[in-house]
């Protein structure tokens, strides 16, 4: 998983998962992505490099802040531009049927 | 250092062991060929894990079930990657190629003995061995909310039937292939070998001459083989026997044509809890065989994507899942797609362009599956429709006629058929009339790539009446 998708990922995620459940999701998400049909695979690591290159500079800065990432994640969930928003529900998707499968639930 | 390379001889090489292959596999042994199955997924006890569990995804699906048909919108897909193929992962919902659509298609392509007839007593003869049945009590409640909003609406509904058989003690046996006809295959003598995938056909004038594989080992070595074999079917499915015709050079009437069901969902929630450890087994057949209603599986994890796929705020009926299960509508799709191997990729890339008429069909459907829900009791519907309202009543059902477009629709499909049709007219299909490959005499196809269309029902049981009534043929050609 490249780094841009394990911020998305984090971001995707439920708030209140501790940091186990967190690990087993991404480990999840990670093994699906790689798993993928390569030319699927190439075009969501080509749309990752290309709107994570902001996120990245920021980093880099140490301005990464992650309430204007979960912004930009929600804009992009609702862009009409289809590998965008596909793009996001990709990850979201993954992460939310790890987060009800693979952990359990409260209470 | 390349490993140096095995050589297998047998009669038959069967490329593929899910409905198509295992069929074809157990009729040949049987009459006593020497059969050697190719399967490029593993072994997997079919006891071995949950029905549509996340562990099962893992270790049946291909790529783990993250498939998708690119186009506007792209399209999910799954199929199997394990001995058995998708009959390991599929609900096991059995029907007969409707008649009127086997006469049509006999007359369209010019099929030889297609004909309701034809394929009757094949069909007969799948459902005697493998065990067709209803369910011996009353159905679950997941799939008496359809019969009772069908009934509401003076709709049609039926009982489908399935490929289970019921132990003594209740229990439900999905008579997949691994469980039946591989096993009755191996007891005939043939072999499976799992874990193999299949490079390419190798090709002499117009003959193929071996397979050329590489089977991976338990401690996760290569072995290289080479599979000589008088007679080969291919019967991996419809992406990849087109995908793998085309890497052998053989691409005419191959992969174009692609058909299958596209199908929108909704979340639908109760006052009370749904069971969900079950498919359905109603289906909501009024606007049939253009447009069916049915349930699909309901665990948490998928209760939860549907309900993420509204976009609308789902944590409260997240938190009462129980009361939650997933439905769908499924269309027969006019438009159509592709499958290409990509120089270099394993994988094929997969296309497919829904028509204007297939997306007003596809707002129809997600309409009339709302209207079945409510009518049956749902007190919240959460479509498979970004941005789509949750329809509380039917007021609120009138918005997604609209609400389903291309940039918002979130659309799936389990059955892919059509990519090497079968006919004798060469111009439209990829094979003759029982799945001799144009060209090669001694190169057959044997699975839905063969079905001239998209059959508007769960296709397993169309599939294997073709190929077993392709497979007779063969052994009496050859």
């Amino acid at each position: 998983m490249l780094w841009f998708e394990r911020q998305v990922v984090g971001t995707l995620m439920a708030p209140g998962l501790d940091a186990g459940s967190r690990s087993v999701v991404e480990h999840y998400v990670s093994t699906t992505l790689h798993s993928m049909p390569e030319h699927l695979r190439a075009g969501v690591a080509a749309e990752s490099i290309v709107l994570g290159a902001t996120s990245w500079l920021e980093h880099r800065r140490g301005r990464l802040d992650a309430t204007r990432l979960g912004t930009r994640v929600a804009r992009w969930k609702a862009s009409k531009i289809d590998p965008i928003r596909q793009y996001v529900r990709l990850l979201e998707s993954l992460v939310i049927f790890a987060e009800n499968e693979l952990v359990p639930e409260p209470g | 250092m390349k490993a140096p390379t095995e050589t297998v001889d047998t009669d038959v090489v069967i490329i593929g062991s899910g409905a198509g292959g295992a069929v074809t596999a157990a009729t040949l042994a049987r009459a006593g060929r020497s059969v050697t199955v190719l399967e490029e997924g593993p072994w997997v006890d079919p006891d071995e894990h949950e029905p549509f569990s996340l562990a099962e995804m893992v270790a049946k699906y291909r790529h783990g079930g993250s498939c998708a048909a690119l186009g506007r919108p792209a399209i999910a897909y799954a199929e199997g990657r394990c001995v058995g193929g998708s009959t390991e992962i599929n609900s096991g919902l059995y029907h007969r190629l409707p008649e009127d659509l086997a006469a049509e298609w006999e007359r369209e392509y010019q099929i030889e003995e297609f004909g309701p007839a034809a394929l009757a007593r094949y069909a007969d003869r799948i459902e005697q061995e493998l065990g067709v049945s209803r369910l011996p009590g009353a159905p679950p409640a997941s799939s008496a909310v359809l019969e009772r909003g069908a009934t509401k609406l003076g709709w049609r509904s039926v009982e489908f039937e399935r490929v289970f058989r019921y132990e003594p003690d209740g229990r439900a046996v999905k008579q997949t292939m691994a469980r039946t006809m591989l096993p009755s295959a191996v007891d005939a003598g043939a072999r499976v070998i799992a874990d193999c995938r299949v490079a390419k056909l190798v090709r002499r004038g117009s003959r193929i001459v071996g397979v050329a594989c590489e089977q991976t080992l338990p401690d996760g070595a290569l072995r290289i083989l080479l599979v000589r074999a008088g007679q080969v079917f291919v019967c991996a499915g419809a992406t990849q026997t087109p995908a793998l015709l085309q890497r052998s050079g053989i691409r005419h009437n191959v992969g174009g044509g692609l058909k299958m069901h596209p199908t929108v969902k909704i979340a639908a929630r109760f006052d009370t809890p749904i069971d969900h450890g079950d498919v359905p087994m109603h289906r909501v057949t009024e606007f049939a065989p253009g447009l069916t209603i049915g349930g699909s599986a309901s665990r948490r994890g998928h209760v939860a994507l549907a309900l993420a796929d509204s976009d609308a705020d789902y944590a409260d009926a997240l938190a009462h899942w129980e009361n939650v299960a997933v439905y769908y509508a499924a269309i027969r799709s006019e438009g159509s797609g592709r499958v290409l191997a990509l120089p270099g990729f394993r994988s094929p890339l997969v296309t497919y362009q829904l028509t204007e008429g297939d997306m007003s069909r596809l707002a129809r459907a997600l309409v009339h599956l709302g209207e079945v829900m409510l009518a049956a009791g749902a007190t919240e519907l959460y479509p498979s429709v970004t941005g789509g309202v949750v329809a509380r009543g039917p007021d609120d059902l009138v918005q997604w006629w609209d609400a389903l477009t291309r940039n918002r629709a979130n659309l799936m499909t389990v059955h892919l058929t059509s990519t090497v049709r079968i006919g004798e007219n060469r111009d439209r299909t990829g094979a003759d009339s029982f799945g001799r490959v144009w060209g090669y005499d001694n190169l057959r196809v044997n699975d839905a790539s063969l079905l001239p269309e998209a059959p508007g029902v769960n296709p397993q049981g169309p599939i294997m009446a073709v190929v077993a009534r392709n497979s007779d043929q063969f052994l009496a050609d050859t």
